[in-house]
């Protein structure tokens, strides 16, 4: 078990500093409040979604396994690639296998997580699933990736943020356990967006000012009009495209999308908290997987949101572990609160 | 009959329509069979659909007078007959296989 020997009022205050020179102590201090706000949840909260003392354990390297299923839709396939095995040579086994890496990267070097589900599970996934697969998906226990069809998609696996996406709905899963319905589905998927952008910034080691907050880049084709699947600066100005049509996605609640279609719309709003977490990065500045990206995850993991969650709800949770890591009236708090209304969510 | 399957969701979140009309007795004769081998009263409230996986595609069915809602896991057997050859003969004829963003 960690025990800090650093009061919480003096980690808050070196959280909280911004030169370049304290990059170090800043992040150190707030991994270790992230440490402290577990102990204090663990003493308070009746029964914890993520299990007591899975922050304690040392991230182990990553345990990769790539399948092919070779056109067919089993599980998992034909095992091509394990861990520090060579490229094979077939570029979306290798892309899988090196996102999954990069994604395994993010999670254990800037919140201490031991792989998906906190204790180290192995991260598998399989390639070339169906006959031109136009998705990805993760099915609670690996992650799946089409070939696309070649006229509007290409190969699934081309995107890191794609990756980083499906393979945080695990960590949700594990997690905070957000139903995939409405608002909370909404909020389900926006993580994983913010999650999957946040593992291609810190592979590219792209600040919040250089990062084009595009999820999915690469995807299309040359014959699709648009950038990405999603936009999280400009929520709606993805794509559009004479046979996809325009990106449907709201920058705000005033053009929230009541649908029944895609489990109510959970691809479609999830552009509201898309668009206020790129908001509060760019509010903090600098790296976008450092405090942003500690309050996103704290409010994931922290044991506290409901998985019925509504986007108030976890505004109003955002707003909490902000002014708990950074404290009431910081920087980060302010940026927080600001985005929330910036995108009119109540909070 | 007019037959139409709305595929949404996915990790893209386009929601792809195809629609086929089947006016002449030859056409009825050939779509009616594979209409009526779908257990269409077997399919729960829409309300309560979930497949449990986050980024599968949704489908929405229709075939006449008839509805379902699906999610992917669940299009097999007639269900998977039914949509591919939808989805074959709508792509056959461009001006009945249509692609578009979402709509509400």
């Amino acid at each position: 078990m960690i025990c800090s020997i650093i009061p919480p009022y003096m980690l808050k205050r070196l959280a909280a500093q911004d030169a370049p020179r304290f990059s170090a102590v800043r992040r150190a201090a707030k991994e270790a409040l992230l440490h402290v706000k577990t102990v204090q949840a663990a003493r308070t909260a009746p029964a914890p979604v993520t299990p007591p003392g899975l922050r304690q354990v040392q991230p182990a390297p990553p345990d990769r396994s790539v399948y092919d299923a070779k056109s067919a839709e089993s599980l998992p396939g034909v095992l091509v690639r394990k861990e520090g095995e060579a490229p094979v040579g077939d570029p979306a086994a290798d892309e899988a296998y090196d996102g999954l890496g990069h994604t395994h990267s993010l999670y254990a070097d800037v919140f201490g997580r031991n792989s998906i589900d906190g204790q180290g599970m192995p991260l598998n996934a399989t390639v070339h699933f169906g006959k031109l697969y136009d998705n990805a998906f993760w099915d609670g226990q690996q992650m799946v990736f089409g070939d696309g069809d070649g006229e509007i998609f290409e190969r699934f696996t081309r995107s890191l943020s794609v990756i980083g996406h499906e393979l945080a709905h695990g960590v949700t899963q594990f997690s905070a356990g957000l139903a995939y319905r409405n608002q909370a589905g909404a909020i389900n998927e926006s993580i994983s967006d913010v999650f999957g952008a946040l593992v291609e910034q810190y592979f590219r080691k792209q600040s919040t000012a250089d990062a084009s907050w595009l999820i999915g880049e690469d995807l299309f084709t040359s014959q699709v009009e648009g950038t990405a699947l999603r936009s999280m600066k400009a929520p709606g100005t993805a794509y559009d495209d004479d046979v996809l049509g325009k990106d449907p996605q709201p920058d705000s609640m005033d053009a929230y999308v009541r649908t029944s279609a895609d489990n109510g719309g959970v691809h479609i709003n999830s552009g509201i908290p898309n668009r206020a977490f790129c908001l509060v990065a760019q509010a903090i500045g600098g790296n976008a997987w450092e405090a942003p990206g500690q309050i996103w995850y704290e409010t994931l993991t922290g044991g506290s949101l409901p998985p019925t969650a509504t986007f108030s709800v976890f505004a109003k949770a955002t707003a909490a572990s902000a002014r708990e890591l950074f404290g009431d009236g910081s920087a980060e708090h302010d940026a927080v609160r600001e985005a929330w209304e910036t995108v009119k969510v109540k909070h | 009959m007019k037959i139409t399957v709305e595929r949404s969701g996915g990790i893209a979140a386009l929601t792809r329509t195809w629609t086929v009309q089947a006016t002449t007795s030859s056409d009825k004769s050939h779509w009616q069979p594979i209409v009526e081998a779908c257990p269409w009263d077997a399919v729960p409230d829409s309300r309560q659909v979930s497949d449990g996986q986050p980024d599968r595609f949704m489908y929405s069915i229709r075939a006449g007078q008839r509805r379902a809602t699906l999610p992917e896991r669940a299009v097999t057997g007639p269900w998977r007959v039914l949509v591919e050859t939808t989805r074959a003969a709508a792509e056959q004829t461009p001006r009945n296989g249509t692609a578009t963003g979402i709509r509400s």
